[in-house]
């Protein structure tokens, strides 16, 4: 579904990604982590081209979209649905009006484009919640509408940028609930940047270990925090560890399936 | 042609060239609508003032608290004078009241015009009378004496209805508003032929009669440097008369001025005289002067006009007669006080001496008849001698003649004698008389032997003698030869000497001296018949006898009186003006006033004959249309930074937002000085200064908008630099949501979408915001 070849980007000295070679096969939930500022947000903000990088390669459905013109960028982006961390949705539009935004300037007739926003308001349930505007929600209800917005497109790809790290716990749960539906019943194809270990070892086919915008490493959630091969996968087997106080691989082998 | 196509297509550029056409009409209309309402309140409240353009013909001002009798006066004057006139009355500035009166068509004629301040010189309260009749020119700063000239030539020029004198300017009504450039033009040309120079004197070296000078200078001028026009136009040409009963006044004010007594006062010891100190005198009173005094009848009262060398004064009399001074002691006057003890005078009377004068004049004219006589008796002495001049001189030429004749016979004479030379006879006789001697003495020897030779020794002894004498007849016969060489030498001296003195009296022309002296025997004779020395001396006797018997106080009363009167007329002494064609330099002139004034102390100027006032309702409604500019273009400076801050900061600054994702964040040296090089050029700036430039041009071409001393090409320049300071600060005025911008990009949206659906409908609101509302999707 997607490759990344040698994707490089720097920010003035610093090297945000470099070199960094990743694929999502199609129905999988990939999830980026690793510590701040490894390149994480980054790497995933490149697929859409949010960023242009400055080297490397993004083929997405067998399409090298690193070259494409501004039009067919946005129709590729059309069928990529983004969650942002801090929701980005659009004040002055009601949550139905935030979902439908896309599928109307994308050409839909407003009555079909309606309905679609109904049905993505209602997946992420928020009916009740449709006329009200982005300040009158709360956060999760904020990020459910991000997500509503992202999935009205019935995107091929979802990418997820920290969509919890700006929610309390409470509200956070309310996102990865959603989120866990759409992994494992819908058999979306996502690529996740989240801190959230219990998403990760729960819902994530694979994981991808990152540090200085690099992959460390990459496997099945058992592997990675059960045996792990690099530094970071060691710390994070400790984290998890300490965070469950429970012997990691009980948890791991509750995972296999 | 991109930029074309752009036109047609949907865009989002699209909507900003619309915005900018929309900014710059609504702009424009703006500016003009506050220039334009300015421009008409200014205009109403003028016209409220001085009514509308050609509407009045005369303006009255009067002194406000007169007004209400004034106003009735003038309703009456012109009901009278000017039937169907109209009367309006104006506004009140500055204690004064005006009243407009607009004449019926067959009023508006010169001789009406020039006879205003008659006609109305009874209102009162009058402070001043002036036409406002259009169209019509003034042309001000004509020199009295030119009035007339420039008058008479203006009223010959095409479009010129009359001309006439206006107080102090010349004011021309025209036939018609189309003619005001012509005549202009005309009038501009007639000026420019002709120049006034003014001649200045500084105090102290005025002349006494500048009209007279005036005249003279101008003839002068037209003699000496071929100039085809000089005039002297110091006085007012009006009046003839009037100019010579002036100058005639200052002829007898000078003739005063030399007619009364100088008093000379020495000042007392301690004592220091100044100009304008008045000294008080005893005079003909029969008390003397005490101090604290107030001065009586028959004191002579002394004014000082001038302080000479030691600080001696000399004064005038104001008071009394010279006569009655006699070298008293005077007291200071003041406060008409006496005061303390000032100096004591003395005085010269040109009156007394030119009595005098007469009176010695008479005498000798008396004693001329003799005088005659007695020249005409040299005269005839001198034709007698000059009629015995040649005889003597035949007489003296014959005698030299003789005298050389007979300097030639005492050579003749004496030449043999003269020729000669006994000086070797005599060294013989002596010779001989010394061996004589010789012999003598031998003898004597020999007479002590022979006795006989007694005899012998006598002979010889006595021919010895005669020897000797015979040496001194010799000697004497070599001085009679010198003599007679002396005299010849002496006679030819003497006839040489003589020779020459008679060529010097041979060149003098004895007949011409001797016509003279005849002429000049027959003029005395024709004087001596013509003059009546008897009458002359009478009449001198007379004039004597009739010289003018004024006291001095009478004298400085009457020049005071002259000084008041022609001051009236002109100012004495401070400037000349000539009024010539323009082809003459002041230099040129120069030399011609030294010579006519008798100094240098002068200076000259040269002045425009006459310069057009600019008719004062067009200069106010010029200065209007500036001011209707100046609020033209301000205002559109202010539209077009509000336009800029309201509208196109936010896409100025998601044109930022966007350029500073692209940038590569890269640090250094190099990079910041590129970008700072670059810097005026980013996307975001030259958006904000093309767009400034534009607008604000627009407006200012449409709204008719001008700054004073500012060129136009500032107006685009000016433009340009609010556009570079909005945006350079548009995210601090419009700060773009960026995370909504993110994710319209996220999904999918274009530009234009993103601008139209996202960006605008939250940025500032304005007309950007308003003329987007229709192109939103989710309103």
């Amino acid at each position: 579904m997607l490759i990344i070849n040698n994707l490089s980007k720097r920010f003035g000295k610093v090297k945000a990604v470099d070199g960094l070679n990743l694929t999502v096969n199609r129905g999988e939930t990939v999830v980026l982590m690793g510590p701040s500022g490894c390149g994480k947000s980054t790497t995933i903000r490149t697929v859409n081209r949010l960023i242009d990088p400055d080297a490397g390669s993004i083929i997405f459905a067998g399409q090298d979209i690193t070259g494409l013109g501004q039009e067919e960028l946005r129709q590729v982006r059309k069928r990529i649905g983004f969650v942002f961390q801090q929701f980005n949705l659009i004040g002055r539009l009601t949550a139905l009006e935030n979902v439908m935004l896309g599928l109307v300037m994308g050409g839909m007739e407003r009555e079909v484009a309606y309905n679609k926003a109904i049905v993505a308001i209602d997946k992420v349930g928020l009916s009740n919640f449709r006329d009200q505007k982005p300040n009158e929600l709360s956060g999760g209800q904020q990020q459910r509408v991000g997500i509503a917005r992202a999935l009205a497109y019935e995107p091929e790809l979802m990418l997820w940028d920290e969509p919890t790290a700006s929610l309390d716990p409470i509200l956070v749960r309310e996102v990865l609930v959603v989120m866990e539906e759409l992994a494992k019943y819908r058999a979306s194809t996502m690529v996740v940047v989240t801190h959230e270990l219990p998403f990760a070892l729960h819902v994530a086919d694979r994981i991808i270990l990152m540090d200085n915008g690099r992959v460390v490493e990459e496997g099945v959630p058992s592997k990675v925090f059960v045996k792990p091969a690099s530094d970071i996968g060691q710390r994070y087997k400790e984290l998890i560890e300490y965070q469950m106080n429970t012997n990691a691989l009980t948890l791991a082998g509750q995972k296999v399936a | 042609m991109n930029f074309i196509k752009k036109l047609f297509k949907n865009t989002f550029e699209r909507d900003i060239l619309i915005l900018m056409l929309v900014s710059i009409i609504v702009g424009s209309v703006l500016a003009a609508s506050v220039s334009l309402t300015a421009n008409a309140y200014f205009s109403k409240t003028l016209a409220n003032l001085v009514g509308d353009y050609g509407e009045y013909d005369l303006i009255i001002n009067v002194r406000e608290e007169m007004k209400d009798d004034a106003a009735q006066q003038l309703q009456k004057i012109i009901d009278d004078a000017f039937p169907g006139a109209k009367l309006k009355e104006g506004p009140t500035l500055t204690g004064k009241t005006s009243f407009f009166v607009a004449l019926p068509e067959q009023y508006k004629t010169k001789k009406i015009y020039e006879d205003l301040g008659k006609t109305f010189g009874s209102i009162p309260g009058g402070a001043g009378i002036g036409f406002m009749t259009e169209p019509r020119i003034t042309v001000r700063g004509v020199p009295e004496g030119a009035k007339n000239m420039i008058v008479e030539k203006i009223s010959q020029m095409d479009g010129v209805k009359f001309a006439f004198r206006d107080g102090a300017s010349v004011g021309v009504l025209l036939t018609g508003l189309d003619k005001v450039a012509t005549v202009n033009n005309s009038v501009q040309s007639l000026l420019k032929q002709y120049q006034v120079i003014e001649i200045s004197f500084p105090v102290g070296s005025e002349p006494s009669n500048p009209i007279r000078l005036g005249e003279a200078i101008a003839n002068d001028m037209c003699q000496q440097l071929k100039v085809n026009f000089a005039q002297n136009v110091s006085v007012d040409g009006k009046n003839d008369d009037m100019t010579y009963a002036v100058s005639t006044m200052m002829e007898l004010r000078r003739f005063l001025g030399a007619y009364a007594s100088t008093v000379t006062i020495k000042p007392a010891l301690g004592v220091k005289l100044l100009k304008g100190d008045v000294a008080i005198f005893q005079g003909g009173s029969t008390a003397g002067v005490v101090s604290g005094q107030a001065p009586v009848q028959g004191n002579v009262i002394v004014e000082i006009t001038e302080i000479g060398p030691n600080g001696v004064g000399q004064g005038i009399i104001t008071q009394g007669d010279a006569k009655q001074l006699a070298g008293s002691m005077g007291y200071r006057l003041e406060k008409n006080v006496a005061s303390e003890p000032i100096g004591v005078a003395s005085y010269r009377n040109p009156r007394q001496d030119l009595g005098n004068a007469l009176n010695e004049t008479a005498k000798l004219v008396n004693n001329i008849p003799g005088f005659i006589q007695d020249a005409k008796n040299i005269s005839n002495t001198g034709i007698r001698v000059l009629d015995n001049y040649n005889n003597g001189m035949v007489a003296v030429e014959r005698t030299l003649s003789d005298i050389e004749s007979a300097g030639s016979t005492i050579q003749s004479a004496t030449s043999g004698l003269a020729g000669i030379d006994t000086s070797g006879l005599q060294n013989q006789i002596d010779n001989s008389s010394r061996a004589m001697g010789g012999l003598v003495g031998t003898l004597e020897v020999l007479k002590l032997v022979q006795a006989d030779t007694g005899g012998a020794i006598d002979n010889l002894n006595t021919t010895r003698h005669n020897l000797d004498n015979m040496k001194n007849t010799l000697a004497s016969l070599d001085s009679v030869a010198a003599n007679a060489r002396q005299a010849k030498t002496t006679i030819d001296q003497v006839v040489a000497d003589a020779n020459s003195t008679v060529a010097i009296l041979k060149s003098f022309d004895a007949n011409s001296a001797r016509h003279s002296l005849t002429d000049a025997d027959s003029r005395l004779d024709k004087i001596a018949t013509s003059i009546d020395a008897p009458a002359i001396t009478t009449q001198l006797s007379y004039l004597a006898g009739a010289v003018p018997n004024l006291k001095d106080e009478d004298i400085s009363h009457t020049v005071r009186i002259l000084d008041k009167f022609i001051a009236g007329q002109v100012i004495p002494g401070e400037r000349i003006q000539i009024l010539t064609t323009n082809d003459i330099s002041v230099d040129a002139a120069l030399p011609i006033v030294y010579r006519q004034a008798g100094h240098q102390n002068v200076a000259l100027y040269s002045a425009a004959v006459g310069v057009i006032e600019p008719n004062a309702r067009g200069e106010l409604y010029r200065v209007l249309s500036e001011i209707k500019a100046i609020l033209a273009g301000l205002t559109a400076i202010v539209v077009t930074v509000l336009f800029l801050v309201f509208d196109h900061t936010t896409v100025m600054s998601v044109m930022r937002r966007n350029r500073k994702v692209q940038l590569s964040k890269e640090t250094g040296l190099l990079v910041k000085v590129k970008r700072f090089i670059t810097g005026l050029i980013v996307p975001e700036r030259k958006y904000g200064m093309e767009v400034g430039a534009i607008m604000l041009t627009a407006m200012f071409i449409l709204a008719g908008g001008g700054i004073p001393y500012f060129p136009w090409i500032g107006v685009p320049i000016l433009g340009a630099l609010l556009g570079l300071i909005v945006a350079s600060y548009c995210d601090k005025i419009s700060p773009v949501a960026t995370e909504e911008v993110v994710a319209g990009e996220a999904l999918g949206l274009s530009y234009d979408e993103i601008m139209r659906e996202i960006v605008i409908p939250s940025a500032r609101p304005g007309l950007l915001q308003k003329l987007n509302s229709r192109k939103m999707k989710f309103n």
